[in-house]
């Protein structure tokens, strides 16, 4: 383990496939261009041919130069073809290593290992990713790490007993349900559409139309149903894609450490250091509202600016919201799980529906002014967006309880975000003119997220409880009353 | 609200925001030129371009005078042992709270206008926000950093 080694040479294919991802749009372009005339067909072939050679040859050059050993408390990796790089990176430094196994991988035994540490270099990918390596040595390698950072001896056997519990585990129900109501359905949609328009241009839609608009006026039934289908088979896509990247959904406690694991085909594994938790957010977005779920997002400090799961991680997929305290209670003991939510005022209602209507009132009354009769038809959604403002003033709120702040507030979803007073970065209090004449005001506490921040915000709060908190964050004794 | 922050920005800012709102202003008068050349040329309603000229007067007071001593007079900050607090906005109204052990690191800035005036920004940096002091007296900006960061490097908490 501490000379220097080499990844598994499946990592070879994995650069090839890569690579020539990469190339593939350069070669339809260039497929377009030279593609005319027996002079242009060799010319490309040959180009082609080389490109397709110099491919391989980076790949497995890459695959040789790459080596990692662990020596002297640190991962030391060494890489780069043409540039020979080193990468030196402290054992105590690393902040997680999330193992993940690609189908390729699996199809060898591998898995790849993903190594973050707290600064992050800002680029794209994690610190260190060592993309196919085996089980044994992954192993091997996190036990080291820990040991390393526990600042004891870096003996294995150590650590191997580490208690480990089990927080939660889906069960099929759940996947069933968390697969109905989530919003991939949207998503595949939107891959499809980005699809269709990537092939904008080779298809000649316009001939195509022209033919069809005649087509259509006369089937403009058949057209809904295939409509129709196409958004129950995307439906069922998104279900299915749900459900393999959340099935064997697992959640377990070591010593310092959350580690998760999910995934059917695609195996991935996250650990959670328990200190770098900035925040814990619940999400209940409208559906699930009704049903009585959620779920439970953790936030924490590092993770690359790619590599967003890193920093957002979805804890429990779909729970019932009141089971909640009962499952994380025992391992998250330093939260309040249940605290009690003081609304927002009843003067910022005006306020909340008044703020829905900025966009929707005047696109109905062009509507009206343009269609006439059917531009009443837009009516409906002023009625939507008043429902929902009314939603958002209904379900704004806010809580102190010694060491933590708990703000509650809806744009989509409804997000009620656990704070503990020593992650809070900046807070931040906002009045407007009109805020000041009504006594309100928007409090918004910023958290460390991966890079940069999040945190929550709460409209119009009744501006003496803005007082409270912000002289309960004050550390200044004098400005407390 | 509670207690404002007590200390203010240097009064040389003023002169330092007038003069380059008045940069942006003289551009836009000369985009209105151009504007008003052509709307001429093509023989448009002359009350269009009397509102146009209407609307670069308003935007000239605006600038120029109006908002800069309204953005002056908001503008407090306080630097404590434990936290530094700030104040700012003209509409809207914003107090920040930032604890000490929080900071990350200090910079200091100075374009080429601050310069001539002898005058630099301190932007501190937490892991999550940046929050920018605009305009001190050079040393004052030069104290500050130094203050901040010697304050930031005792309290060295988990981020």
């Amino acid at each position: 383990m501490f000379e220097p080694k080499r990844l598994h040479p499946i990592v070879i294919v994995l650069n090839i496939g890569k690579r020539i991802k990469d190339f593939v749009f350069t070669f339809i372009a260039l497929f377009f261009i030279w593609n005319k005339g027996e002079g242009g067909k060799l010319v490309l072939i040959a180009v082609s041919a080389i490109a397709i050679i110099a491919i391989i040859l980076t790949s497995i050059l890459s695959w040789l130069r790459y080596t990692y050993r662990l020596e002297e408390n640190e991962l030391r990796i060494e890489y780069g073809v043409f540039v020979r790089k080193k990468r030196y990176i402290p054992l105590e430094r690393i902040q997680s290593l999330d193992i993940t196994e690609g189908i390729l991988q699996r199809l060898c035994g591998m898995v790849k290992v993903q190594i973050e540490t707290a600064g992050g270099s800002g680029k794209d990918e994690a610190e260190a990713v060592l993309s196919a390596i085996s089980k044994e040595e992954a192993r091997f390698i996190q036990e080291y790490v820990a040991a390393a950072k526990n600042r004891s001896v870096p003996e294995v056997e150590v650590y191997e007993d580490a208690p480990q519990q089990t927080v939660f585990k889906i069960t099929p129900s759940q996947l069933i349900l968390l697969s109905l109501t989530s919003g991939g359905v949207g998503v595949v949609i939107s891959a499809v559409l980005a699809f269709l328009s990537q092939l904008d241009d080779f298809i000649p839609y316009e001939k195509l139309f022209r033919g069809v608009e005649q087509w259509a006026v006369g089937n403009i039934i058949l057209i809904a149903i295939v409509v129709f289908a196409g958004f129950v088979v995307a439906w069922i896509l998104a279900l299915i894609g749900t459900m393999l990247k959340y099935a064997n959904f697992n959640v377990m406690k070591t010593e310092h450490d959350l580690v998760i694991s999910q995934g059917l085909l695609e195996k991935r594994q996250i650990t959670i250091p328990l200190k770098r938790i900035q925040a814990i957010r619940i999400n209940e977005n409208i559906v699930r509202q009704w049903l009585g779920y959620g779920s439970v997002i953790v936030e924490s400090a590092g993770g690359s600016a790619r590599n967003k799961d890193g920093s957002k991680v979805l804890l429990l997929p779909l729970v019932k919201v009141q089971s909640i305290e009962q499952i994380l209670k025992p391992y998250l003991t330093d939260y309040q799980w249940d605290p009690h939510f003081i609304p927002v005022p009843k003067r910022a209602r005006s306020r909340y529906i008044l703020r829905s209507w900025f966009v929707i009132v005047p696109i109905a009354a062009i509507a009206i002014a343009f269609f006439k009769m059917w531009g009443l038809v837009s009516l409906i959604f002023v009625v939507l967006f008043t429902f929902w403002g009314l939603l958002k003033y209904k379900d704004a709120g806010w809580s102190l309880e010694q060491q933590q702040l708990t703000l509650r507030y809806r744009n989509i979803v409804r997000t009620t975000v656990f704070i503990k007073k020593n992650k809070i970065q900046s807070l931040e209090v906002k009045e407007s003119y009109f805020q000041r004449r009504k006594e309100l005001a928007t409090l918004e506490a910023f958290v460390k997220v991966g890079f940069g921040g999040a945190g929550g915000r709460v409209i119009d709060m009744e501006k003496s409880d803005v007082k409270k908190i912000y002289s309960w964050f004050s550390r200044d004794d004098e400005k407390g009353d | 609200m509670i207690l404002e922050p007590q200390k203010r920005i240097s009064e040389k800012a003023l002169t330092v925001w007038r003069f380059s709102a008045f940069i942006k202003v003289a551009i836009s008068w000369i985009l209105a030129a151009v504007v008003i050349f052509f709307l001429h040329r093509f023989h448009v309603p002359l009350w269009i371009i009397v509102l146009l000229i209407a609307v670069e007067l308003i935007f000239t007071y605006f600038s120029i005078y109006l908002i800069p001593s309204l953005k002056w007079r908001r503008w407090r900050y306080d630097v404590r042992e434990e936290e530094i607090e700030l104040q700012e906005g003209i509409f809207i109204v914003k107090r920040t709270l930032i604890p000490m052990i929080r900071v990350q690191h200090v910079d200091t800035v100075q374009g080429p206008l601050l310069r001539k005036y002898h005058l630099a920004s301190v932007i501190v940096n937490t892991a999550a926000t940046a929050h920018e002091i605009p305009a001190l007296e050079e040393s004052e900006a030069e104290e500050l950093r130094r203050f901040i960061s010697n304050l930031a490097r005792v309290a060295d908490e988990d981020v």
